[in-house]
């Protein structure tokens, strides 16, 4: 793998594949960061601050605070599942902005 | 037999370091295995880089001894991988070389950035070694039944993980990695498939036990943890430190692309998930199988649950199949810590061999030839340095220095990285800033904490306190203070710097940007679907 600086002399091609790639790229990651440090952090608050709810048992005896916690891996996986489907759109862009 | 096994495992990870030195012939092949590592494979290796003794015997240990609370760590440390896979994978392929340096001084400009970020990362790597080297002599004392003391011990996995990455380079140790974390999710899929066999295949019915054993408060969180500010503190810095840990980011630039780098996180994500789903049975079932008692006479941080587990699991204390439990556990946790440890130690040489001395001694003149040279004579040294500072601090409590570690690189390194990205102001003055004053702020924070300070009972003899005084700081880990903090040094610096900001700097950024989110410039990365 080598890498080389793009002729710095030239500005970077600024075309309509680059430009949507940069908004819905940003769009995309600030709108997913937002909303999995808000619901990782859902985890520790009530961990903290509601320790009753995280006890009360939902099935037999496994506790709400098990639940969330699974549900926090499947929305791990999910999220990135999005994640690897949305990189196709950014791949497709990426390749245009530099063609 | 504990011996047997893992002389098994350290005679075939050798046999695959030899092998791997014919293609350890450059400081490229050493740095970075070339950047030839395929997607899988690299995946398989982050998660064995990342599930460290820590997680694999310190979260079955916390669960064991503390209910809920321990399982929270598997969270936090799994859901952190969203945060690398979102925002740091993809673009730091697409700008790095070799280390996080080469992509700050791409943007910045600045050899001055270089030196710093050079620092911070072997100050990030020193801590989070000496953690694993001191863990490790402790614990291969204590499943040797005290035969290897630490003094011997930490020498011994020392000389191993120096051979592995002088002899191996990268290559070597990923595939160090790779066998490590299979043995480990093997181990840990046997061990949860016998525990769902013995508790009717119902997690309610393995917790009931739990709850039967330990009262109800087990189930639930606040056994460990009281103060609410200390967790969402350790989970800031769980949760954003992932994403500046030097052995970690380095690993993104084994492979080819950047669509390589995600697949890989992608990858670890399934393995180090399904692995840390599984912690919550296996330390549920040493709670209820081995007992807190039992676990905590072996070691008083519960590091014994896991094997000690196993040998419930697999017939019990005296039969051959419990023996054969506990060896076999036993060795691939000795599999797991070399394997981080020659990971850290490969973050800490290419840095300081590739940063400090090409690239600020040198001036960038090394020959490639040389640079292979003193990388290797660098990883002898950083070895000696950690096997000296683990002797030393071997008596030491070594939990606080993992999460000082993940603290100090969500504090120093992430402002930075994210600044880098994102922001068109960032200057050099701003990343020197960043660097120092998250590293500084988190440093000071923790010598005034309840893990250096503090007023231990007169009886209590062994692991007291440094400083025998009440602790200014309240918080066992700092990331709350830090973290803001080092954000705040990043814009502080940017804005003091801004005065002598040139107007190539803008272009600077455009152009980074470009090559951040496109991935032109990298040989086989859009070129190779055209």
């Amino acid at each position: 793998m080598t890498v080389s600086r793009l002729p710095s002399a030239a500005a970077p091609p600024h075309n309509p594949a680059y430009t949507q790639l940069v908004a819905e790229r940003n769009r995309f990651t600030v709108i997913m960061t937002v909303t999995f440090l808000v619901l990782y952090f859902l985890l520790p608050i009530l961990a903290g601050y509601n320790k009753p709810l995280m006890a009360t048992k939902v099935f037999g005896n496994v506790t709400f605070g098990y639940v969330f916690a699974f549900a926090e891996f499947a929305m791990g996986w999910i999220m990135a599942a999005i994640y690897v489907v949305k990189a196709r759109t950014f791949d497709r862009l990426a390749r245009e902005a530099t063609q | 037999m504990t011996f047997l096994l893992a002389a098994v495992i350290v005679a075939i990870t050798l046999g695959v370091t030899f092998w791997a030195s014919r293609r350890n012939t450059s400081a490229s092949d050493f740095y970075v295995a070339g950047g030839r590592i395929s997607a899988g494979q690299n995946g398989i290796a982050i998660a064995g880089d990342y599930m460290s003794a820590a997680s694999f015997l310190g979260i079955t240990g916390l669960i064991a001894l503390n209910g809920y609370d321990g399982f929270m760590y598997s969270v936090g440390w799994f859901i952190a991988y969203l945060t690398v896979l979102f925002i740091v994978a993809e673009p730091l392929r697409n700008l790095g070389k070799y280390t996080l340096a080469d992509m700050l001084v791409y943007r910045l400009k600045d050899p001055r950035v270089r030196t710093y970020a050079a620092i911070s990362t072997i100050v990030v790597s020193a801590f989070y070694m000496i953690a694993q080297v001191v863990g490790a002599g402790s614990l291969i004392s204590l499943l040797s039944g005290g035969v290897l003391t630490p003094s011997v011990a930490i020498p011994l996995v020392g000389v191993l993980m120096i051979i592995y990455v002088v002899v191996g380079g990268m290559l070597a140790t990923t595939w160090v990695q790779i066998i490590k974390a299979v043995l480990l999710m093997f181990a840990t899929i046997v061990m949860t498939v016998l525990i769902l066999n013995a508790f009717g295949w119902s997690f309610s019915n393995l917790l009931g036990n739990v709850e039967r054993l330990n009262g109800q408060e087990f189930l639930g969180a606040g056994v460990k943890y009281k103060n609410p500010i200390d967790l969402i503190s350790l989970s800031l810095a769980l949760v954003l430190g992932t994403a500046g840990l030097p052995h970690i980011l380095v690993r993104f630039y084994t492979v080819p692309t950047a669509q390589d780098a995600r697949k890989s996180v992608v990858w670890a994500m399934v393995l180090i998930g399904a692995f840390y789903v599984m912690t919550a049975f296996l330390g549920n079932a040493a709670n209820v199988l081995v007992g807190r008692e039992a676990i905590a006479a072996a070691n008083a941080a519960g590091n014994m649950a896991a094997p000690l587990l196993a040998q419930e699991l697999f017939g019990g204390a005296g039969t051959v199949g419990g023996e054969f439990g506990l060896a076999f556990v036993t060795a691939v946790a000795f599999a797991t810590i070399l394997a981080v440890v020659a990971g850290l130690t490969i973050a800490a040489s290419t840095s300081f061999t590739h940063d400090i001395y090409k690239g600020v001694i040198r001036k960038g003149q090394a020959t490639e030839r040389e640079e292979f040279r003193v990388a290797r004579l660098a990883t002898v040294a950083v070895g000696i340095i950690a096997i000296g500072l683990g002797l030393l601090a071997q008596s030491q409590n070594v939990a606080f220095l993992v999460a000082l570690a993940f603290a100090i690189a969500a504090s120093s390194n992430l402002p930075v990285i994210l600044f880098t990205l994102f922001w068109r102001k960032f200057n050099a003055t701003g990343a020197i800033w960043g660097i120092v004053g998250g590293i500084l702020t988190c440093l000071a924070l923790i010598a005034v904490s309840p893990n250096i300070m503090g007023v231990d009972p007169p009886e209590k003899t062994t692991g007291r306190r440094p400083i025998q005084a009440q602790a200014l700081f309240p918080l066992e880990n700092p990331g709350i203070v830090s973290i803001p903090a080092g954000f705040a040094f990043a814009a502080l610096g940017t804005l003091i710097g801004a005065r002598r900001r040139r107007d190539e700097e803008d272009q600077a950024f455009e152009e980074m940007q470009f090559r951040a989110y496109t991935g032109a410039g990298v040989d086989g990365t859009v070129a190779a679907h055209d």
